[in-house]
């Protein structure tokens, strides 16, 4: 299934572009009049019929000019213009100009071109100039879409694929990377962004839900210009002409043993077919948070909140905090607040960010070469101070016919960028071990005073000496990763006989990335006691690391294809490639302590006492042969048959191949005659496929050498010194192979009135088998051995898709809405080994809900009487004993079958675009639904001790005698169930978010005409700019830990996009 | 034109060519390039011995941390293992991680907590096994090699021994495994060997390594173990053996006793043991003489059982089968000072500490005999047993004064009020500082040993703890000491009490062991009868071998539980300080179960789901 329908749109808005030249009319006809020596002229008359005589330009004739565009605002050449009832005719030229003598003064010009709908346009003596805008013809277009090794026409294209063309609605979006642009365009690919941080804000994709339970293995192949492993989130935006998303098996076995959670295709603009010209664009985008954390700015009601909560289970003389400290920060607050802060972290911490865009490209062709080129400025200053991310992409595509038949292209393109941080996810996050930044912030810590340079700690009598201050730390913290890639593919194609192509490919991706860990050390200072409070936010001795991270990749393949058509109706078509790919990575890394000076971040300005080094490098070979059939009948009947057969080193030789065939049909039922009728019902294009195929994922072993017996090394000590020794550690189950998953699809496109509705449905079945799981192994040889892995799971997705288009122009106004919208459903059906109680099980779907019901807060000991004895008193939560054993013990947790914590079942989005006499106007509204999870953070803590800190809902919500309407369970306790995963804390992370709106405005083609200039817009955009949901916590979006808390960006963004 | 196309064709068909001939040479063949591949290894001798490196690198694990068992003593406790980590990585104490960070190194209700240990234990046997096998394929490839290699062999075979021991002394009967297991199915149904056959295996392989190992290695391999080792190890097994038929074992319900095999057993103990006394030329360390002490309040001289206990003293004549460390930077490094050290030695966490019924063990150097037992009283006055001279008083265990004249090992042993241990921070020696029973930090000036809550008794341990710098908590490098000739002294005058009755040749041994206490000989009424020799005997295990994790196994043997703790459904019996205070009480109102359950160990719950032909001990069904 291709949808052609951002294109469509892109040709909606080439009318909207048609329809104000026409507006101008006048300045239309100085264009045409500037140009007469461009528009060559041809008038013929039907020789054929003969009826009229060739004549001169005579004064009963009447010249009518004009010029026919495609969709795009394109110039369409050959299009033939008839004046109607007569013979008279002309074509256009390649400006898509033409020029008639009609011997009639009013009439009605009838413009055709393959491909495109036929359209009558009158003139007059008023009117001469005739501008006419063409739209495709779905039915008849041989619209060609982008497969794994070639290209296929749309209409014979059997399997599931999903495509869009990447616009200039799209690439003047503030977005810095390309996953996170596909969010809400294509139906089946599942789009997260968990993370607003400058560097690290990438998405990540899942096509038709999970499909592996490897770590690291659910997202899709990339393959850009026929370059797999490409890193999508370091293309340049503006470069990308296309991409299409492979989603069953027959679309994407060619990639077979990489295939098994769909491709990605990208390919990148060309100069092919198009007029020299050279494109600048820019933006600017200021950007602001999405949501925070209310920390309370407010130090005194802070240290209420630990009294509130000590005074749980303490009696009040023996409070951290004193009530004396509390009333004095309160006073003394207002006057003094270096000694009495009540810091607002959020405010510190975070400033306005910004995004700019710059890029410049140039492109053209010509029968002979073609070429692109381009560069791109991406630079991001983060939201949180000391991060930042700056990317520059350079690109060059080339193409030359060398010969008639032979013809060589290159694409090239480089990308380089610095990225500066602190720690890993910005704000420590779940993943960060020790340093609780903001969990520990509390707001009676100064950030810093300029006065004597110190950074605050604790200060007030009581509190903890491991408070942070993460001013201190985001201004000491330093880590600069510095990546730098080339990737490349040159091919030479020879087509010695027609319909014959051999192809051979080179293709060499490197990159390398280096990281610099330079942090600074810093102090915490008491101004109240005017001392160091001993704290070391950053200890004296920190030290330097450098690690660098160095791969290559190479593929070489060749290629054999063969088109041929048989006795008129009978298309064949075959392909068979051979290819090998070669991954190489390095690792040197090297760490010392004590640098000689804090200003010195490199090795050798540090001592040499405690160097640290590692170095590793690692291999990876996969061996291809892979086949391709094609056949359609009478335009009608559609068969497609692939095979690849796959050798990867990560499996035990002997278990190395594996064998993915697929095959699909279709039937393009409009075509014939006995079901004609369906054409008048307003189908005009209508197609069944179904395919059913195998695909492979080898990314199940752990690491690349799993399945080699090898030994590790044990040192033991004689003598004081150490004498090296192997064992065996690992046991191989040398059976263990590729994960296989096998796809049905079912899918149904259709054409509807007069080509302004297309719509296309899929419904599929994927089954993944072969799921790895470590063995069981006894206890006898567990002390020795680390498990074998077996494929023993087996989990399935099924899912619906549709995609629907409504496009029209009405007097001008052009616009389009598309709303697609997929379901799956995930479940493991199998598993070859005992599963114990927990969130994987048979017959459920992955991470599905799992825990307690919730009776409520108990407002009373009555209520705690009257439940299941559980250790909890008036404002704690009560647990339901769901099995009624008079315990609550984890039998008591109930499985919801229809809900995954991690992944939403159903996504959606509307996109939007309207046109007007050059402005134009794009919405995108995009959602998730069918995912619940247990809002359990660090920040909603309600065990608040000291050096926490406090935020309002800490002060609003907790349940108190004097608060008996509180939200939340008491204060400091983690009695019973009040921090486990119960419903009272589970959340519906459904939402809705209105991802981008744009208003954009093309200046007048006429006055730019004057300038020399072929397009200019300026336009308004702004992302992510509310969302919708019940969800308490930062964004319902994020898949990432709840403890990580930097938030998705809302932008709003200023550009202009300039075509000379 | 036909030779442009010719040469186009040429190239092209080369090209395909040079694509499918593989630009990278090998491609599905990928060595890993940071681990050692299988084939390339056991080849030569130096293989076979590195092979035995890695087996004792590996079982080391199972043992090193033996002094956590003395928390199932009664006199010392074991409050938190944070030195272990929880990942299961036996090098990071896996072994004895028990899924819990205290409670299962209490005297009671540990039964059950013990399946990492089988499971370590049994990678032990699998790492043994691994040895024997290859360096057994090697013989007929290496003939020049062979003796060496047997005894390699012999290595394995008593490592094979020493784990199969530890594995029947807790569960019983347990699957014999004697060859390398290549597929989990060769083991997922196997049943439990009954202990005698268990026995006898171990015993034959001890038989081989005794014949194959050396008599005596140079200085730099004296860490490998030797015929001494398999000795003493054979004679430990008898020993047990003879306990267990002696004693029996009620909770092991498939094991029936016999008064002849125990005798026979005892016998042969005794004969083993002797070989190892007389033999080999091992002799007690420096000489077994007690050496210099320190007046009280001091440390700068210590006696020789204190260094025993050190590094320094890693080359010592004495041990018999021991674990290396390896120190900092080595990755193999003892971490027996985060646990039994306080904070002031290198932020240490009193792990370990020692109950108070330990002190009165210590004997009089003069009469030989116990003291009268030490007056508990407080100096808080918050306390019950409150009386303000109680630092002061004659024969308070407040009073430092009271701890004057007693074993030399008590000082070597324990803290008490105004002892002094040497502070360690950074890697720096700061000084000696002293220690007092609740007192923390600095008070008056004085810095005392701060952190104290890791003991309970108002004891601290200074065995086993550095008194020099340069190595951090978790950077030890000591020789874990499994048997030792004082050990083999003490076993020898047991078995052959059991079998013989009092000897004056046990007696003697008993006195060397005393003397290093600085302690005069037995009295005549001491070794008077069977009985009474053997309390003599255990009083010396008691003090001999605290903390080397040997008093729980004696417990077990000896059925002392009922003894030391009061019979079943009883009030127990609370532990207490030098406060006066009662501090845990233990066994109280515990059913007979709960007794039986520290009898024997609970087979791991797991293997019992996995393996149908388990069959599970019976105080856990």
């Amino acid at each position: 299934m291709m949808h052609k329908t951002t294109k469509l749109w892109l040709g909606k808005l080439g009318v909207g572009i048609g329809f104000v030249f026409h507006s101008f009319g006048l300045l239309a006809q100085e264009i045409n009049e500037i140009k007469p020596t461009l528009a060559v002229t041809k008038i013929t008359k039907n020789s054929k019929d003969g009826l009229l005589p060739v004549s001169d330009v005579g004064q009963q004739n009447t010249r009518i000019t004009g010029r026919v565009l495609d969709s795009a605002g394109e110039p369409l050449g050959g299009v033939g213009v008839h004046l109607k009832g007569t013979s008279t005719s002309t074509v256009t030229n390649v400006d898509g100009n033409f020029v008639m003598d009609s011997p009639q003064r009013n009439g009605i010009l009838v413009f055709t071109s393959v491909g495109f709908l036929s359209r009558e346009f009158p003139f007059s003596s008023d009117q001469r100039v005739v501008n006419v805008t063409l739209q495709p013809d779905m039915s008849t277009i041989d619209e060609v879409v982008v497969v794994g090794y070639g290209t296929q026409k749309k209409t014979n294209l059997t399997g599931a694929v999903a495509s869009v063309t990447f616009d200039e609605k799209l690439t003047s979006r503030s977005i810095s990377n390309v996953s996170t642009a596909l969010n809400g365009l294509l139906p089946g690919l599942a789009v997260n962004q968990s993370s607003g941080m400058a560097g690290n804000n990438s998405s990540t994709l899942m096509i038709r839900g999970l499909g592996t339970l490897a770590s690291g293995a659910a997202g899709p192949l990339i393959v850009v210009d026929g370059m797999p492993d490409v890193d999508i989130n370091r293309l340049n935006m503006q470069d990308i002409e296309n991409v299409s998303v492979l989603k069953d098996a027959t679309a994407a076995s060619v990639y077979g043993s990489r295939a098994a959670n769909g491709v990605i295709l990208i390919t990148t603009r060309s100069g092919a077919g198009k007029k020299p010209s050279i494109t600048f664009s820019s933006n600017l985008a200021m950007q602001r948070p999405t949501n925070g954390i209310g920390f309370m700015a407010d130090y005194p009601r802070s240290l209420m909140v630990h009294r509130n909560a000590q005074a749980m289970s303490a009696s009040a003389n023996a409070a951290t905090y004193r009530y004396g400290t509390i009333e004095q920060w309160m006073a003394l607050g207002m006057i003094d607040p270096i000694r009495y802060a009540n810091t607002d972290w959020f405010d510190v911490t975070m400033r306005d960010a910004v995004q700019q865009n710059y890029n410049l490209s140039a492109s053209g062709g010509n029968d002979v070469s073609n070429f692109f080129i381009s560069a791109g400025i991406m630079d991001e200053r983060g939201l949180q101070i000391g991060n930042d991310f700056a990317r520059y992409n350079a690109r060059i595509n080339y193409d030359y016919k060398i010969r008639k038949n032979i013809s060589i292209g290159a694409r090239v393109t480089g990308n380089w960028s610095n990225y500066t941080f602190g720690f890993n996810e910005g704000f420590t996050g779940g993943s960060s071990g020790n340093a609780y930044d903001l969990r520990f912030a509390v707001a009676g810590v100064t950030p810093y005073d300029p006065f004597t340079g110190f950074y605050g700690g604790r200060s007030a009598y009581g509190e903890h000496t491991l408070v942070a201050n993460p001013l201190a730390l985001y201004d000491h913290l330093s880590s600069k990763r510095n990546q730098k890639q080339l990737n490349s593919i040159f091919h030479l194609e020879w087509e010695p006989l027609a319909g014959l192509k051999t192809r051979v490919d080179y293709s060499l991706n490197y990159s390398d990335q280096f990281t610099v860990n330079a942090n600074k050390a810093v102090e915490a200072y008491d101004f109240q006691n005017e001392a160091f409070t001993g704290r070391w936010i950053l200890g004296p001795n920190v030290g330097i690391s450098n690690d660098d991270l160095n791969s290559y990749k190479t593929m070489a393949s060749g290629r054999i294809s063969y088109d041929k058509v048989f006795a008129e109706n009978h298309q064949f078509s075959a392909l068979a490639v051979y290819s090998e790919e070669f991954w190489h990575s390095r690792i040197l890394g090297g760490s010392r302590l004590n640098r000689i000076h804090p200003s010195l971040t490199e090795l050798d300005a540090a001592s040499v006492d405690g160097q640290t080094n590692t170095g590793s490098s690692s291999r990876e070979g996969l061996r291809s042969v892979i086949g391709r059939l094609n056949y359609a009948a009478f335009n009608k009947y559609l068969v497609e048959l692939n095979a690849r057969y796959d050798g990867s080193s990560r499996f035990y030789k002997g278990h190395q191949w594996g064998f993915f065939p697929s095959a699909s049909v279709g039937w393009r039922f409009t075509e014939e005659n006995f079901l004609s009728t369906i054409k008048d019902w307003g189908i005009s294009s209508g197609k069944l496929r179904a395919s059913y195929g195998g695909l492979g994922n080898n990314r199940i072993t752990n690491s690349l050498y799993e399945q080699r017996e090898v030994l590790t090394s044990f040192n033991y000590i004689l003598g004081g010194s150490a004498y090296s020794g192997f064992s065996n550690n690992r046991m191989i189950n040398q059976a263990f192979s590729w994960e296989k998953v096998n796809v049905l699809n079912f899918g149904l496109d259709l054409v509807m009135l007069n080509n302004r509705l297309s719509a296309e449905f899929d419904y599929y079945e994927r089954k993944t088998a072969g799921m790895a799981d470590a063995l069981d192994i006894s206890m006898l040889i567990s002390g020795m051995y680390t498990a074998p892995r077996h494929n023993i799971g087996e989990m399935s997705n099924r899912g619906i898709e549709g995609n629907f288009t409504w496009s029209d122009n009405k007097n001008g106004f052009q616009y389009r809405i598309n709303l697609n919208a997929s379901y799956n459903r995930n479940k493991l059906e199998k598993w070859g080994q005992l599963l114990l109680r927990g969130t994987r099980f048979i017959d459920m779907p992955i991470n599905f809900v799992y825990g307690y019901e919730d009776m409520g807060i108990a407002q009373n000991w009555q209520q705690v009487y009257d439940a299941t004895p559980q250790g909890i008193v008036p404002g704690d939560i009560i647990r339901l004993d769901l099995n009624g054993d008079g315990r609550i013990t984890d039998e008591d947790r109930k499985a919801d079958p229809h809900t995954q914590t991690n992944m939403p079942h159903t996504n959606f989005a509307l996109n939007s675009s309207f046109s007007y006499k050059g402005f134009d106007l794009n919405i995108q509204l995009q959602g998730a639904a069918g995912r619940k999870d247990y809002w359990l953070s660090n920040y909603n803590e309600l065990s608040i001790g000291e050096r926490y800190a406090a935020s309002w809902d800490h002060w609003n919500n907790p349940w108190s005698v004097d608060n008996r309407d509180g939200i939340w369970p008491r204060l400091n306790s983690t009695a019973g169930g009040n921090r486990t995963q119960t419903t009272f804390w589970l959340d519906n992370l459904s939402y809705l978010r209105l991802r981008n709106v744009q208003v954009g405005y093309n200046l007048p083609e006429g006055i730019l005409r004057k300038v020399n200039i072929n397009n200019l817009r300026i336009f308004v955009s702004g992302e992510n700019l509310h969302t919708f949901t019940s969800y308490r916590g930062i964004d319902p979006e994020s898949t990432a830990s709840m403890n990580d808390v930097y938030p998705l960006l809302k932008s709003f963004s200023l550009g202009l996009n300039i075509n000379l | 034109m036909k030779k442009i196309n010719k040469f186009i064709v040429s190239v092209f068909a080369g090209s395909i060519l040079l694509s499918m001939s593989a630009c990278v040479k090998d491609l599905l063949d990928q060595q890993a390039t940071t681990e050692l591949d299988n084939n390339a290894y056991w080849q030569t001798e130096a293989d076979a011995v590195g092979g035995a490196m890695a087996m004792y690198n590996n079982i080391k694990n199972v043992f090193h941390k033996d002094y956590f068992f003395d928390g199932h003593g009664d006199y010392v406790r074991v409050r938190a293992v944070s030195s272990i980590s929880s990942l299961g990585t036996p090098s990071n104490g896996g072994a004895y991680w028990t899924g819990s960070t205290s409670g299962h190194y209490y005297p009671e209700g540990y039964g059950s907590s013990f399946d990492n240990m089988f499971r370590f234990l049994y990678g032990g046997v699998n790492r043994a096994n691994y040895v024997i096998d290859n360096v057994t394929n090697m013989l007929p490839r290496l003939p020049a090699s062979k003796e060496n290699l047997e005894g390699i062999i012999g290595e394995a075979k008593l490592m094979r021994a020493l784990v199969y021991f530890r594995l029947i002394t807790m569960w019983g009967d347990v699957p014999y495994i004697d060859k390398i297991v290549v597929n989990n199915d060769d083991v997922i149904s196997i049943p439990r060997t009954p202990i005698e056959e268990v026995k006898n295996h171990i015993l034959a392989d001890l038989d081989y390594a005794f014949e194959k190992l050396p008599a005596s290695r140079s200085a730099d391999q004296k860490e490998r173990v030797t015929k001494a080792a398999a000795l003493a190890l054979r004679g430990k097994v008898n020993l047990y053996w003879g306990s267990w038929n002696k004693n029996g074992w009620p909770e092991l319900d498939t094991f029936t006793p016999d008064a002849a095999k125990a005798d026979q057993a005892f016998r042969d103990a005794t004969e083993d043991f002797r070989k190892v006394i007389n033999d080999y030329g091992l002799t007690l360390f420096r000489g077994g003489a007690p050496g210099e002490i320190d007046d009280l309040g001091k440390a700068e001289t210590l006696p020789n059982y204190f260094h025993l206990f050190l590094p320094t003293s890693n080359a010592n004549n004495e041990t018999i089968i021991g674990f290396t460390h390896g120190g900092q930077g080595s990755g193999v490094s003892d971490k027996l000072m985060r646990d039994i050290g306080p904070r002031e030695t290198e932020s240490s966490e009193v792990n370990v500490s020692p109950n108070y019924w330990l002190a009165d063990r210590y004997q009089s150097t003069t009469t030989g005999d116990f003291l009268p037992p030490m007056e508990q009283l407080s100096d808080r006055t918050q306390d019950a047993k409150y009386a303000p001279d109680a630092a002061t008083r004659p024969n308070s265990a407040l009073n430092p004064q009271t701890y004057v004249g007693r074993d030399y090992r008590m000082k070597s042993t324990i803290l008490w009020n105004g002892e002094v241990i040497q502070r360690l921070a950074g890697l720096q020696a700061e000084g000696l500082i002293p220690y007092h029973h609740g007192k923390q930090g600095v008070n008056n000036g004085v810095r005392f040993i701060d952190y104290n809550s890791g003991t309970n008794s108002g004891y601290l341990f200074r065995k086993f703890v550095r008194n020099y710098a340069g190595q951090g908590r978790e950077e030890g490098n000591m020789t874990w000491p499994v048997i030792r000739l004082a050990d083999v002294y003490l076993m020898f005058a047991e078995a052959s009490n059991e079998a013989f009755g009092p000897t004056p040749e046990a007696v003697t041994l008993v006195n060397k062991v005393r003397a290093r206490g600085n302690l005069p000989g037995l009295k005549p009424e001491k070794f008077a009868n069977r009985d009474l020799f053997f309390d003599a005997i255990e009083q010396e295990r008691i003090v001999e071998l605290v903390l080397e994790g040997h008093r729980a196994f004696d417990i077990r043997r000896w059925r002392k539980i009922e003894e030391i703790w009061g019979p079943p459904n009883g009030s127990g019996k609370f532990t207490t300080n030098t406060w006066g205070n009662n501090v845990t009480v233990y066994f109280q109102n515990k059913n007979e179960r709960a007794y039986q359950q520290c009898y024997i160990f609970k087979i791991p719950q797991s293997e019992m789901d996995r393996n149908p032909n388990l069959r599970q001990n019976t105080p856990y069904l």
